[in-house]
């Protein structure tokens, strides 16, 4: 029983998968494919938001990192010259040396004052990208530098400027690779004491586990991947303003991924497409499509006290035996 | 021209100081009794200066009353926040935290489209210069630092002295140990939801007299009503005195010799440092 519920999952996963891959032969709008595009990017973030979340810190700032990844690729590859190939992995390794070097102080508070703090942080961290206008531009940076052609044996020449597909591409294949890691790291050893310090810090110091250095290293592995997400986001739309990274987008990465369910794996990527796609639906309504997203989060706030996601596993276990049922519990 | 400046300058931080101290004093009071971060406070700000707005400019009503409706309004805004949106999710911060965020996503938009995102600003409460010295002084300025400090005062006297106040501190030192004393905590979370609306009704009010109004106002003083409450440390209504005129002055004097930008990182230099050293914050006595 076990084993065919696991291969229907990952029969169901690979139909998806290869759906996605198949998408741009249906959707033929360059619009729709950004929306896809910018999907993708949000569910890289929201998870490894999720990652962080992981250890008991939920963070309220971590589009600012996003930032970071974003603004230290673009400025590097516009004013060094390197190719954006380059640059977007450093951009990822900027936004962890941001994370290491602010995570330490912020390791001092916990819970709820952790979310305080790291929201005060994130705004700071804008507030310097704002700062340093010789780099980043008084309004914003443009001229950014696209992805450059690449030449892959058996395809032709991949041009990325002006092109959506090839982004597309891109951007679905650095999603997929950034889950699979996300989610190898959530289910080794290093998860798992991550967990462990989320359910009781003092338990999980009082045997052994190095309790600011997993939450560090947490904060680091997330921002990683926000970083990379950003630095992709930088390469495609090729302009940046400090308001994309500040207090209400990273308000919004929260808001996804509780909306989603921040205790399973998939919670972030259903929240991010829930709530990214719906209100595109509804693009016709103008100044009204907030309202439907807040009337969503009402709805799940009120109906799905875990979260879309968690709320599929609840449904699920109705249908067992009320002795196998399991007891559900957030992450954070 | 240089002690004018000043006298100006610390005018200003006072104003600011008490602003920022009747925003804290509000976030910090649902958050100590209920566990609420309730980033909702941000919007609840902007309604308050939009509806003090709506009846000064638009219905006529004379500004210090409607100053007051403002408040009454969004005081009972407040008890239906609490009964409706906050109480059926007692004790779960994930989602209470989903609710302020979908309040912020209402309100905002709902603001949006009533009013739409012109450049507005509440008549002005007390128009006019002091001069004497060489110093001249904004006399709105200084009526909202009065109001302010009045309304902070109150507040405390309110907590020390009546015995729903005292409730209120028992339930912030220990909320079971509270309950078991037979406090009723939905009562006394009811009450303090009614009083952070009205005080941040009241000082959305008066900043949008004086800078202007728009749906987005309240962001910038929900993070510094956070900052305020991080430096002061939680469960501290003096330290929330403290930190508030520290930042209200930083605030103010720093904008002097650095942009505005570089005066909030540096705010979050000095955080880093206090955390590094004080965990608890400046005044808070446990972490």
């Amino acid at each position: 029983m076990k084993v065919k519920g696991k291969l229907v999952k990952s029969a169901a996963l690979a139909a998806l998968v290869i759906l996605l891959f198949l998408l741009p032969l249906f959707v033929k709008q360059p619009y729709y494919i950004h929306v896809f595009i910018v999907t993708l990017l949000y569910i890289i973030v929201v998870s490894s938001l999720r990652t962080i979340a992981l250890s008991g810190q939920l963070s309220v700032g971590h589009a600012a990192f996003m930032g970071v990844g974003a603004y230290f690729s673009a400025v590097v590859a516009k004013e060094l010259g390197w190719t954006p190939w380059f640059t977007i992995p450093l951009g990822g390794l900027a936004a962890m040396f941001a994370a290491v070097l602010i995570g330490y102080p912020f390791t001092r508070v916990r819970a709820i004052y952790f979310s305080m703090v790291s929201l005060f942080g994130g705004i700071a961290i804008v507030n310097i990208i704002r700062v340093a206008q010789k780099w980043t531009g008084a309004a914003g940076l443009s001229d950014i530098p696209p992805l450059s052609p690449i030449n892959i044996p058996g395809l032709h020449n991949i041009v990325f400027l002006g092109q959506k597909v090839p982004y597309y591409y891109f951007t679905l294949l650095l999603t997929l690779f950034s889950l699979l890691v996300l989610y190898r790291v959530e289910h080794c050893r290093i998860g798992m004491t991550w967990k462990s310090i989320a359910q009781s810090h003092l338990v999980a110091s009082s045997v052994g586990v190095n309790e600011g250095g997993f939450r560090v290293l947490a904060f680091a592995v997330g921002c990683f991947f926000a970083g990379i997400a950003g630095a992709s986001y930088a390469h495609y739309n090729l302009v940046l303003t400090p308001g994309t990274f500040s207090f209400l987008p990273s308000i919004f990465l929260v808001m996804y991924m509780l909306v989603g369910g921040s205790g399973s794996f998939a919670g972030p990527i259903i929240g991010t497409a829930v709530l990214v796609i719906v209100p595109e639906l509804f693009r016709s309504l103008k100044e009204f499509s907030p309202l439907i997203l807040g009337a969503i989060m009402v709805m799940v706030v009120f109906l799905m006290p875990q979260g879309i996601a968690g709320s599929v596993e609840q449904a699920k276990s109705m249908f067992r035996q009320p002795r196998q049922r399991e007891v559900h519990r957030s992450v954070t | 021209m240089v002690p004018g400046l000043l006298g100006q300058v610390a005018v200003n931080a006072l104003m600011l100081a008490s602003m920022y101290i009747l925003m804290a004093l509000g976030f910090a009071l649902l958050l100590s009794i209920m566990g609420v971060l309730n980033f909702a406070h941000a919007v609840i700000y902007m309604v308050g200066g939009y509806i003090c707005y709506q009846l000064a400019a638009v219905y006529g009503i004379n500004k210090w009353l409607s100053l007051v409706l403002s408040a009454v309004i969004v005081g009972s805004f407040g008890l239906f926040l609490e009964r409706f949106c906050y109480r059926p999710f007692f004790g779960d911060v994930n989602r209470t935290m989903v609710m302020a965020l979908a309040l912020i996503v209402i309100l905002e938009s709902t603001v949006n489209i009533l009013v739409g995102s012109y450049v507005r600003s509440v008549p002005s409460f007390a128009p006019g210069v002091i001069r004497g010295g060489g110093v001249s002084v904004s006399v709105e300025r200084l009526v909202t630092f009065i109001i302010g400090t009045v309304l902070m005062i109150m507040l405390i006297l309110f907590i020390k002295k009546t015995k729903i106040g005292q409730q209120m501190l028992a339930i912030s030192q220990e909320s079971i140990g509270a309950v078991l004393q037979g406090i009723n905590i939905h009562r006394v979370s009811a009450v303090a939801t009614v009083i952070a609306c009205a005080l941040a009704a009241v000082a959305g009010s008066l900043m949008g007299a004086i800078t202007n109004l728009n749906p987005f106002m309240g962001d910038q003083m929900l993070v510094k009503a956070i900052e305020v409450v991080i430096l002061a440390g939680i469960g501290s209504i003096g330290g929330v005195v403290g930190a508030g005129l520290i930042l209200g002055t930083m605030d103010s004097f720093l904008p002097l010799v650095l942009s505005g930008c570089a005066t909030d990182a540096l705010g979050l230099g000095i955080v880093i440092l206090i955390l590094l050293f004080r965990p608890q914050g400046l005044f808070g006595h446990e972490a």
